[in-house]
Parts: structure tokens; sequence; C-alpha cells
């Protein structure tokens, strides 16, 4: 008997909890969208800096340098979207 | 030659030229099967939901199966301040994954495996994230551009880093899709060719390598449905908690 009120009490208790927790239903996100993440990032981040580069670089007419150095910053920002993803696959 | 694995991917007219102003606005076999699989939906949707009765039967079962499914990726991925988009992604989710396997019939057509198609989806999805992050979070929303705790002589830089960074999430997210689905059935069309070429002698091997392969596809056909909705739902939970 004393079993059965505490397993109800517990029950209880824990439903409060969970009204109370605002963060009850942000789950991390599921970790095989993050996994099927990682094999594009780094590739699409490169060419998006190479576009923008080399769209920079014909209306401003300074031929080859910004796409040079555009194309270095996508391979950055590429390489810290795979960081980020991996990052989310560990939490 | 007959055997061209490329082939399959040839776009051609169906029915009479239409065309409006310069524009080819013809009925082509790839809107014949972006067709077929939204009937096929509805249809599956309009029976499930028909009876609505306590016992489901198997369509039933389909329907509601599918609704939780994705219901709880949402909630799991984006919170449930996502659930006004649940229309949304629920039929994206559905309209790739039925394109995905229609094309796994033999002679059929694969939609998502041209990239203009996924590229279309995802700019969709794109450029609707980005405007509800604005609408939500006002100017705030570019906050996503400047991470905290950043000294602000490398400011500049990491500012245009995480554009780029921003920029290239329809790139990889329509890519992705197009590459697996185009990948795939390449592969199997190679190996299908060296059945013929092998003969009844030497064919076995590739063909069974071909029902193999099949397996795969059909695994890989849903996946990539799973992937490109759960990663709209990221994207999402991105503009909707913004938490950089």
């Amino acid at each position: 008997m004393p079993k059965d009120s505490l397993k109800t009490r517990l029950e209880i208790a824990k439903s409060k909890i969970a009204e109370k927790n605002p963060y009850k239903d942000k789950e991390p996100p599921s970790s095989i969208g993050t996994a099927f993440k990682l094999s594009t990032e780094l590739v699409s981040a490169v060419v998006v800096g190479t576009i923008i580069g080399f769209i920079l670089d014909t209306t401003f007419g300074t031929k080859p340098w910004l796409i040079l150095i555009f194309f270095f910053v996508g391979v950055v920002a590429g390489i810290i979207n795979v960081f980020r993803s991996a990052k989310n696959m560990q939490e | 030659m007959a055997t061209n694995p490329m082939h399959q991917f040839e776009v051609y007219r169906i029915g009479p030229e239409i065309k409006l102003g310069a524009i080819d606005i013809s009925f082509t076999n790839a809107s014949l099967f972006m067709v077929i699989s939204s009937l096929a939906i509805l249809l599956i949707f309009n029976l499930g939901s028909k009876k609505n009765s306590l016992l489901p039967n198997k369509v039933q079962l389909l329907a509601e199966l599918s609704y939780s499914f994705v219901s709880k990726m949402i909630s799991d991925t984006a919170g449930s301040k996502a659930k006004p988009y649940f229309a949304f992604i629920f039929s994206l989710f559905m309209f790739v994954l039925f394109c995905n396997m229609f094309g796994m019939i033999p002679y059929a057509f694969t939609v998502t495996s041209h990239i203009i198609v996924t590229f279309i989806l995802a700019s969709f999805i794109f450029i609707g994230v980005t405007i509800i992050g604005f609408m939500k979070h006002g100017l705030g929303y570019l906050k996503l551009f400047v991470p905290s705790g950043v000294p602000a002589v490398l400011l500049p830089l990491i500012v245009v880093i995480e554009i780029i960074s921003y920029l290239s999430r329809p790139v990889s997210l329509s890519v992705r899709l197009f590459a697996n689905m185009m990948a795939g059935h390449t592969m199997m069309k190679v190996f299908g060719g060296f059945v013929i070429s092998l003969g009844i002698v030497g064919g076995w091997l590739p063909l069974s390598f071909s029902v193999a392969l099949t397996g795969l596809e059909i695994l890989v056909a849903f996946l990539q449905a799973y992937v490109f909705a759960i990663l709209t739902c990221i994207y999402l939970n991105d503009a909707l908690n913004l938490h950089h």
C-alpha cells in the first residue's frame, strides 16, 4: 500500500515539474540529420564563397583578387560549418 | 548506345508545346511524375482520413503513422513553436519521399535527381525561413551573423564568414538530395548494363549486386527525404529560437 501511494505521489510531482519546466519540449536535434549535414556542408560553403567573389569581382572590376580572397573565406566558413555540426552531434 | 546510364535523366515533352512569352512551359515527363506523386499523396491521405475508425485499416494506419512521425520530428528538433509550420514540413517531406519512391519503379522518372527541382525547393525553404526569422525577431535576427564574445578586430571577417555559411544552406540542402538520387540511379543503370554485356555466364554477379543496390536505394530514398525535412526543421529552429 505505501509503495503505491508513493508511486502516485511521484507521478503527480513529475507532472508538476514537467509543467513548470519551459525547456521540456525542446530536446536536442536528432543526430541523424546533423550527421548527414557534414557531407556537403564544406563543399557548398566553398562554392558560395567563390560565387560571391566572382560576382563582386565583375562588379568592381578587380578581376583576380576578390575571388581569391572569398575562396579562402568560403573554405573557412565550410570548416566552421563542419565544426558546428560535429559539435551539435556531441551534445 | 541504348544502355547509356544517363539516358534515364532526360527530360522530354509530353503532348503539345506550350509557350508563355519566351518561356517554355510545356508538360514534360518531370511534370508528369510530380503530378503523379501529388495525386498519390492526396489519394492516400484522403482515403486514410475518410473513415476515421478506432481500429484503422492499412491506409489509415499509414496516414496516421506518417502524421505522428513528422509531428514528433518537428517537436524534437524545433520545439513547440514550430507547430504552425507542420503543414508545410509535412507536405514537403511527403512530396520528396513520394518523388524518390516513384523513381524506384523501373522506367519511371526521378524528379529529385535534377538539381533545379531540389534547388527551387531548398531556396523556397531558405527564403521562407529568413522571412520568418525577420518577422519574429525584427532586425535582431541579424545577431545570427554576430557570434558573442568575438574581439572587435575580427568582427568584419567573422560576419562575412557567417554570411557565407548562412548562404551555403540552400546549396548544401539541394546538392545533397540531388547528388544522392542521381548517383544511386546511375549506379543501378551501370550495373544493369553489366548484366546485359556479360551475358548468362558472368552476369550473375552484377545481377546480385543490382538487387542489393535496389534495397540500398530504397533506404536512401527514404533517408534523403527524412534528412531534407529534418534540416528544414533545424533551420526553422534557428529562426524561431535565436540562441547564438
